[in-house]
This record gives C-alpha cells, sequence and structure tokens, in this order.
C-alpha cells in the first residue's frame, strides 16, 4: 500500500438527511478514492468532489482575490435595504450562526431551503405537536413502519437497509418481526422493497389521513370509498395500525408539497395521536438535505423561530408565506440574496428566479450551480463534512460531528469562515 | 387545426439519478439527462401517437417547457412525472398560500406531442442576467 495511502472509517456522508456515520473513506495523495458503505449518491458526492468546482471568487465572471470579493459582497449588502440570505441547509451549524448575525446586522431576512421542503411539517408541529422518535429506536422496536408519499429508494437509499430491514434489541429477525407499507399516488421503485404497496389518489391524503383518524376513534363512516381506496381496505388498515406493537410514520414531500400541505401534516400528526390511545406510534420527516434539520435548529437557537426569519425592526419576527424565500422573492421585495450552499436558480418556480435575475446575487458554494451562473459575487467554499469538519443534525434531531478528510483547494475556506469575514468586512462598512 | 393533448395529473420528485447528477455538477449533460424527461404511460404514449423518447410539449396554467417522454410501465393512466429541477419549475407558480411551499405536485396540465421542438437547454430554461 502506498505510503500516502489512509483510511478514516465511521465518517458521516453529507448528502441527505440519513447521516449516515459508517462510511470507511480511503484517501490516497490527498484525494478520496474509495468510500465504503455509502449509496450512489455518497459515492458520487464523495469520489466526485473535485467535479465541477469553483475554484476562484469571481465579480462578474472575472476571477478577482478574496478579499477583494468580500469587499464587493460588503459593498452590496451595505447599499440593500431588504437582504435576503437563503440556504444553509447543505452546510455545518456553525456557518448558520455567521448567516444570522448578518442578517440581525442589516436587518435582512433569513430563511433555509426547509421553506421548499419540510416547511409545513414545521407548521403542522407548531399547531399538533411532534410525537418524534430517533432512528436507532425504530430500528429496535418499531414492527410497522409506514412510508407515506416519501420515495427513500431514490432520496434516502440507505434509510431501508440501514434502519428498516436491519435486526434490532427487540425485531430479531426483520423480515417476519416488521412490515413496510407504503402510501403514494404512483408505484415507486421503494414499492419493490415494501410488503404492501398501497395507492391512493392524486391529492386525496388529507382525507384518506382524516378517513383513518375516524375509523380508528371507532366511528361508522357512511361512504364507500375515500382517496381511490375502499371503507374496508381502510378499516383494515385502521386496525392492523391499532394493532401494532410500535408503529412508525415516515412522510416525505408527497405531504407536504402537495394541496392540503401543513394541513396533511396536521391530521397525520393527529393520527398519531389517535393511534398512540391504543398503542405507540411515532412519526419522522424524511429530511432531504443532510443538515436541514440543523438549520431549523440553529436558526431556533439563534432567532427564536426555525425558518423565514425577518430582523427589519431591529428583532425577529417569523412569518411563513412571508418572510419565505419564495414569496420575498416572488413579491419582488428583496433586493439582493445572500446564497449559502444551496441552489434556488434549480429549484424555485420561474417567476421567483425572475427576480433572481434582477438583484444582485452573492453565491457561496463549493461547486459551480446554476445560481452561481446568474450570481454577480462567486465565492467558493470548502465542502463540509469532507474538506472541513462542523456539526450538522441527523432527520431526527441527533446531532453529528463531520469530519475533515482531506484538505480543500489551495486557498477555500470553509462557509463559516466566507461569512465571518463578510461580518467584519460589515461592520467596517457600516462603520459599527 | 386544434391541437390535441392528454390530460394528466403531474406530479415531480427526486430520482436517484438526479440526486447522483446534482451531485456530479448541475452543468453536466447528466443531469441534464435526469431532469428534462417527463414518464408517463403506455396509454398515454398511445393516444399521443409517439415513441417513447419523442419530444412532447407540457402546458399547465402557468408555463409551458418541452422535455423528453419517458415511458413507465407501473404509471397510472392519468400521472406523468417529471424529476425536480428546472424543467417541472419552468410549469408552476410562486403562490404558496402563506406557507411558503409552492405547491410542487398534483399540478393540471395537458401533454402535446412535439416532434419538430427541440429540447431546452438549462441555461434557455432559467435564461441569463
Amino acid at each position: 500500500m502506498s505510503e500516502t495511502r489512509k483510511t478514516i472509517e465511521n465518517v458521516p456522508c453529507t448528502f441527505c438527511g440519513c447521516l449516515c456515520d459508517d462510511l470507511i473513506i480511503e484517501i490516497e495523495d490527498g484525494q478520496i478514492v474509495k468510500n465504503t458503505n455509502g449509496c450512489a449518491i455518497s459515492k458520487e458526492k464523495l469520489l466526485g468532489c473535485n467535479e465541477n468546482r469553483l475554484l476562484q471568487p469571481l465579480i462578474n465572471g472575472s476571477p478577482v482575490s478574496l478579499d477583494d470579493a468580500i469587499q464587493h459582497v460588503a459593498e452590496i449588502i451595505a447599499s440593500s435595504r431588504r437582504l435576503l440570505i437563503y440556504g444553509l441547509s447543505s452546510t455545518e451549524n456553525d456557518a448558520h450562526r455567521e448567516a444570522y448575525k448578518i442578517a440581525e446586522l442589516v436587518r435582512g431576512v433569513v430563511d433555509n431551503t426547509s421553506s421548499v421542503c419540510h416547511g409545513p411539517t414545521i407548521l403542522g408541529v407548531q399547531s399538533s405537536g411532534e410525537p418524534n422518535a430517533m432512528l436507532a429506536e425504530v430500528r429496535n422496536r418499531s414492527d410497522l413502519i409506514i412510508y407515506w408519499g416519501s420515495n427513500p429508494a431514490a432520496a434516502h437509499p440507505r434509510h431501508i437497509p440501514r434502519y428498516i430491514k436491519k435486526e434490532g434489541e427487540y425485531i430479531k429477525d426483520p423480515k417476519e418481526d416488521r412490515e413496510i407499507w407504503l402510501v403514494d399516488i404512483r408505484r415507486t421503485t421503494t414499492a419493490r422493497m415494501v410488503n404492501k404497496f398501497i395507492q391512493i389518489n392524486p391529492a386525496s391524503d388529507l382525507e384518506v389521513l382524516l378517513t383513518l383518524r375516524a375509523l380508528v376513534r371507532g366511528h361508522v363512516l357512511d361512504v364507500d370509498e375515500v382517496g381511490g381506496l375502499k371503507i374496508d381496505q381502510l378499516k383494515e388498515m385502521a386496525e392492523h395500525m391499532k394493532s401494532a406493537k410500535y408503529g412508525t410514520l415516515f412522510f416525505g414531500l408527497g405531504l407536504t408539497q402537495s394541496r392540503g400541505s401543513h394541513r396533511n401534516i396536521d391530521a397525520a400528526i393527529r393520527l398519531i395521536q389517535d393511534l398512540s390511545a391504543h398503542t405507540k406510534w411515532t412519526m419522522m420527516p424524511m429530511r432531504g438535505h443532510y443538515n436541514v434539520a440543523g438549520a431549523n435548529k440553529t436558526s431556533t437557537w439563534m432567532t427564536g423561530y426555525p425558518y423565514a426569519v425577518d430582523y427589519a425592526r431591529g428583532y425577529p419576527r417569523y412569518q411563513p408565506g412571508e418572510y419565505t424565500a419564495v414569496d420575498i422573492l416572488a413579491n419582488g421585495e428583496a433586493d439582493a440574496l445572500l446564497n449559502i450552499a444551496s441552489d434556488p436558480v434549480a429549484h424555485f418556480p420561474i417567476d421567483a428566479v425572475e427576480h433572481i435575475k434582477k438583484i444582485p446575487v452573492i453565491n457561496i458554494d463549493p461547486k459551480i450551480n446554476m445560481t452561481s451562473k446568474l450570481a454577480e459575487v462567486n465565492i467558493p467554499s470548502a465542502i463540509a463534512g469532507i474538506e472541513c469538519d462542523g456539526a450538522a443534525t441527523r432527520m431526527d434531531g441527533l446531532p453529528i460531528y463531520l469530519k475533515k478528510v482531506i484538505d480543500p483547494p489551495e486557498g477555500i475556506l470553509p462557509d463559516r469562515e466566507i461569512l465571518r469575514m463578510i461580518y467584519n468586512s460589515l461592520m467596517k462598512v457600516l462603520k459599527k | 387545426m386544434n391541437k390535441v393533448g392528454v390530460k394528466v395529473t403531474l406530479v415531480s420528485g427526486r430520482t436517484l439519478m438526479q440526486g447522483k447528477t446534482m451531485e456530479k455538477g448541475k452543468t453536466s449533460q447528466e443531469y441534464f439527462e435526469a431532469v428534462s424527461y417527463c414518464e408517463i404511460d403506455a396509454t398515454t404514449l398511445k393516444a399521443l401517437g409517439i415513441e417513447a423518447g419523442d419530444p412532447i410539449q407540457i402546458e399547465t396554467q402557468l408555463g409551458t417547457v418541452v422535455v423528453r417522454s419517458k415511458l413507465n410501465k407501473n404509471l397510472t393512466p392519468g400521472i406523468a412525472f417529471i424529476p425536480c429541477g428546472p424543467y417541472f419549475n419552468a410549469l408552476i407558480g410562486s403562490y404558496t398560500g402563506q406557507t411558503g411551499m409552492p405547491i410542487y405536485k398534483n399540478i393540471e396540465a395537458t401533454i402535446f406531442p412535439a416532434p419538430e421542438e427541440k429540447i431546452p437547454t438549462i441555461d434557455e430554461i432559467t435564461g441569463d442576467k
């Protein structure tokens, strides 16, 4: 073996909310050459970490020094009246703190990507509670798992193999002792991995959830069918759910992004509460970005609110639908965008993107993405969890320490350092 | 002559290739191929009189886009799927109903055959500044 080859074990993967912390990473000559245990996406992320990189700060496409880029960013932010700071979910917690400090300093708005993923989950939780569990608890105890509006085979490839199809303390043989259902409007690749696929009509989640609630509570319903399911089938589902020893509902964007939105989540939480009158049930959102759960937590620690925070009055205010990124862009309010570790141009509706084109954009990201192509200033950063350490929060709320396994390209700093430099530069420009 | 199309409920979501190629790089050819298609069922394909892989035009109340058709034998007739990304986003609006979340799923759309149309590049979809 080469002298420069080394192996690092128990490395967390910084792709999805599973934050799988069992990767074995082999490094040769300062480059990652092997990723054992990672899923297909994890392998691409780690082995391809040098692909498509931005290696030099740019102003309007021309290379500049980092100091000049920071100075230009400070001038843009200082002259803006309604700065939107967005992203954060694909970087580590310390970077978040620096972003909130900038928002407070310039009385801007700070939002994270949960506003277009599980933001409605937070609204549902705020109105009905959070019957949460840890993934290890689910693996050790859960004998009935339901995925609802979620396709883990595509978005969280190791969720089922690592937590559901593995034995646990009280689930000795997962094939025999654990049942997995999938509720969705289309037969996805996850359907091949479950015991039962239950297809419901598009946008009927709320009706099906409320029907299950009524049936669990023992009501007799004078209908034959709800959401494409026969009432007898729904009764059977309700009885089976009541007879589980420990049930878990994992839900995805099929609930949050369709009609009903936070009301779907509210209904799901109430269903779990009703089931818990009979047996033990918990639920968990299938968080997408590896640290979107962390962004909600750090935002709550620092500002008091999980996302959609406005500092215009000098103190934080919270209003999803008004201070959320899509709204503030589509309403034409934001006059500058500081984007950190996300790609709104790739993922926002086209009219929100149209507004991004009209305002100065500062983009901090390790790679060239669609937002960087529209940005006035691009500052490349180190990839958290590969080229710098930090902390992130798994989908169940467990904080996990991220490891630095290789050095970043020369001159490239972590997001937190770049944001700190912007803050310090702003202090000078604003003479504070 | 009026255009004849097929009405569908359009949904978006993640795919393994969308995730992999997003990590590879959003300017890569692989990412373009992973997000610029629409999965439809065999009945819809037949009704449109096209072969899988032919270009199709998708229209909603709020936008229109040309993508590649792809057969998904597991889809129920009446449902179509586009991986999340800029092509799907060209079809939706920004109204969030005071939740912050636009409606990314279950959009009413009509699919038309578009044999003469070229599938736009991602830059053409998002446009230059």
